[in-house]
C-alpha cells in the first residue's frame, strides 16, 4: 500500500494528464481519419481516373503495421514534407493514416449497402448527386456503419499507447517515466494496464449500448 | 518531388544492409510462428471453457477473452516483459529474467488468443442446432458428432476469420523491436543510429512490410473464397 501511495497516488496528476493526452491524440486522429477516409472512399467510388491511387492508398494504410507507420511518419515525413515537426502531431498523424485506410473501406461498404433504388428515387425527384449523397445515402449508410466506426475508434485507442515511443506524453509514456523514476514496475505497469483495460472496456460497452439504441430507434 | 524522393531513398544504403535486414524479417516470422501456435492453443482452451456446461468455466473463458482483447498490445508486451519476472523473483527468491524473445512470444500469443477465442466460439456456435439434433437422432456419440458433423463445418467458417487474425498477429510482431528482439524494425533503428539517415531506412522498412503483408493478405483472401465456396455446397 505504501508503494501504491508513493508511486501512483502521489502521481495522480501525471496519470490524469496522460489520459487527457491519450484522449486528445485519439480524438484528433479519429476525426482526421474520418475526413480523409470519406474523401478517399468517394474518390475510389466515383472518380475513375484517380481510382487506382485511392486503392493504393487504402492498401498501403491497411497493410502496414501501425508501429512502422508511426516511425515512418515521425522520421521521414519531416524530411519529405517539412511536417510534422512536433511529436504530438506525428503521433496523431500516424494513427490517422492507419485508420483512414480502414475507414475508407468501411464507408464504401456502408454506401454500397444502401440499396440502389434509394439513389435512383432521389435522383428522379430532382435532387443533385451531391444532395442525394448528403441527405439520402450518407444518413442511411451511417446507421449501418456505426458499429464498425466504433470498433475502429477502439483500435485507435489501443494503438495510441504506441505514441509514447516517440515521446508523446500519453498515459503509457507517463507510466514508463514513473517506472524509470521509482523502479516499481509491478505496481505502476499493472495499474496502467488496468487503466487501459478499464478505458477500452468502458468505451466499448458505452458504444455498444449507443449503437443498439440507434438501431432500435431508426432501423 | 518524385525525383527527390527516389534520390533520398538511396536504395544502395538498403542494399548494403540486405543481409541483416533479411535476418530481421526472418525474426519477425519466427516470433509470428511461435506466438501463433501459442495463441491458437490458448484460444482453443478458452473457447472450450466458454462453451462448457459449467457456469464458472464459462465466466472464466469470457473474462479471459475480454481481458486480452481490451488490453493494448504494447502495454501487454511491456507488462509481460517486466512484471511477471519480478513477481517470480519475489516468490522464488531467485533472480528470474525473461529473454526478450520469450516475453515477445508470450505477450503476442496472449493478446492474440483473446481474439482467437471469439473466432472459434463464433464459428462453432454458427452451426445450426438442427445439425446437432440430426446427428444425435442418427445415433452419433458426442465425440463422433463433434468430429464428423460440427468440426468440418465449423473449420470452414473459422478459417477465413482466423487467417485475418494471423495477419494482424504478423503486423503486431513489429512491436517486439521495442523490447529489443532483433526484428526488421529493430535492425532499421540500429542502422539509423549509425548512419543518421532515417529516410531511406524507414521508408524501405515500410515498403517491405507493405509488400509482405499485402502478399499474405491477398493469398488469404484468395484462399478464403475457396473455403466459403466449399462451405456453401
Amino acid at each position: 500500500m505504501d508503494v501504491f501511495r508513493r508511486t501512483i497516488w502521489n502521481h495522480r496528476d501525471e496519470f490524469l494528464q496522460g489520459i487527457v493526452v491519450t484522449g486528445q491524440v485519439c480524438l484528433i486522429a479519429f476525426l482526421v481519419a474520418m475526413a480523409i477516409g470519406l474523401v478517399v472512399c468517394l474518390i475510389r467510388m466515383y472518380c475513375r481516373p484517380l481510382r487506382w491511387l485511392a486503392i493504393l492508398y487504402i492498401e498501403f494504410c491497411r497493410s502496414t503495421p501501425i508501429y512502422v507507420q508511426l516511425m515512418w511518419v515521425n522520421y521521414v515525413w519531416p524530411e519529405l514534407f517539412g511536417w510534422p515537426t512536433a511529436f504530438f502531431d506525428a503521433g496523431w498523424a500516424a494513427l490517422a493514416l492507419q485508420s483512414s485506410g480502414y475507414l475508407a473501406e468501411t464507408f464504401r461498404a456502408g454506401i454500397e449497402g444502401v440499396s440502389r433504388g434509394q439513389r435512383e428515387a432521389a435522383l428522379s425527384t430532382g435532387l443533385s448527386p451531391t444532395l442525394t449523397m448528403r441527405w439520402i445515402i450518407l444518413p442511411q449508410a451511417l446507421l449501418t456503419m456505426t458499429p464498425s466506426l466504433m470498433n475502429q475508434f477502439l483500435v485507435v485507442v489501443k494503438s495510441s499507447s504506441l505514441v509514447s515511443v516517440i515521446a508523446v506524453p500519453d498515459l503509457m509514456y507517463q507510466a514508463l517515466r514513473l517506472t524509470s523514476i521509482w523502479f516499481e514496475p509491478i505496481e505502476i505497469l499493472s495499474f496502467t494496464a488496468f487503466l487501459y483495460i478499464l478505458i477500452v472496456f468502458a468505451l466499448s460497452a458505452g458504444m455498444k449500448w449507443y449503437s443498439d439504441r440507434l438501431r432500435t430507434r431508426y432501423a | 518531388m518524385l525525383a527527390d524522393f527516389i534520390q533520398a531513398v538511396q536504395a544502395s544504403l538498403f542494399w548494403e544492409y540486405r543481409k541483416i535486414l533479411l535476418i530481421g524479417l526472418a525474426t519477425n516470422f519466427h516470433v509470428f510462428g511461435l506466438s501463433a501456435v501459442l495463441a491458437v492453443a490458448l484460444g482453443l482452451v478458452a473457447c472450450l471453457a466458454r462453451l462448457s456446461p459449467f457456469r464458472s468455466l464459462r465466466w472464466g473463458g469470457t473474462f479471459y477473452a475480454e481481458l486480452f482483447r481490451n488490453t493494448p498490445e504494447y502495454v501487454l508486451l511491456v507488462w509481460v516483459h517486466f512484471v511477471p519476472p519480478l513477481l517470480l523473483t519475489l516468490l522464488l527468491h531467485t533472480r528470474i529474467n525473461f529473454s526478450p524473445l520469450f516475453s515477445a512470444v508470450a505477450a503476442l500469443g496472449l493478446a492474440s488468443s483473446g481474439y482467437f477465442t471469439e473466432t472459434f466460439r463464433a464459428g462453432i456456435q454458427s452451426i445450426p442446432r438442427g445439425q446437432v439434433e440430426a446427428a444425435r437422432s442418427t445415433g452419433l456419440s458426442g465425440y463422433l458428432m463433434f468430429r464428423w458433423v460440427i468440426m468440418p463445418q465449423a473449420v470452414r467458417r473459422i478459417l477465413p476469420e482466423a487467417m485475418n487474425q494471423f495477419i494482424s498477429l504478423f503486423k503486431s510482431t513489429t512491436l517486439v523491436s521495442l523490447i529489443a528482439v532483433p526484428d526488421l524494425m529493430y535492425q532499421v533503428s540500429m542502422i539509423t543510429q549509425q548512419q543518421m539517415r532515417p529516410m531511406p531506412l524507414y521508408s524501405g522498412a515500410a515498403i517491405i512490410y507493405f509488400i509482405v503483408i499485402l502478399a499474405l493478405s491477398s493469398l488469404v483472401r484468395h484462399m478464403s473464397e475457396g473455403w466459403r465456396a466449399v462451405g456453401r455446397t
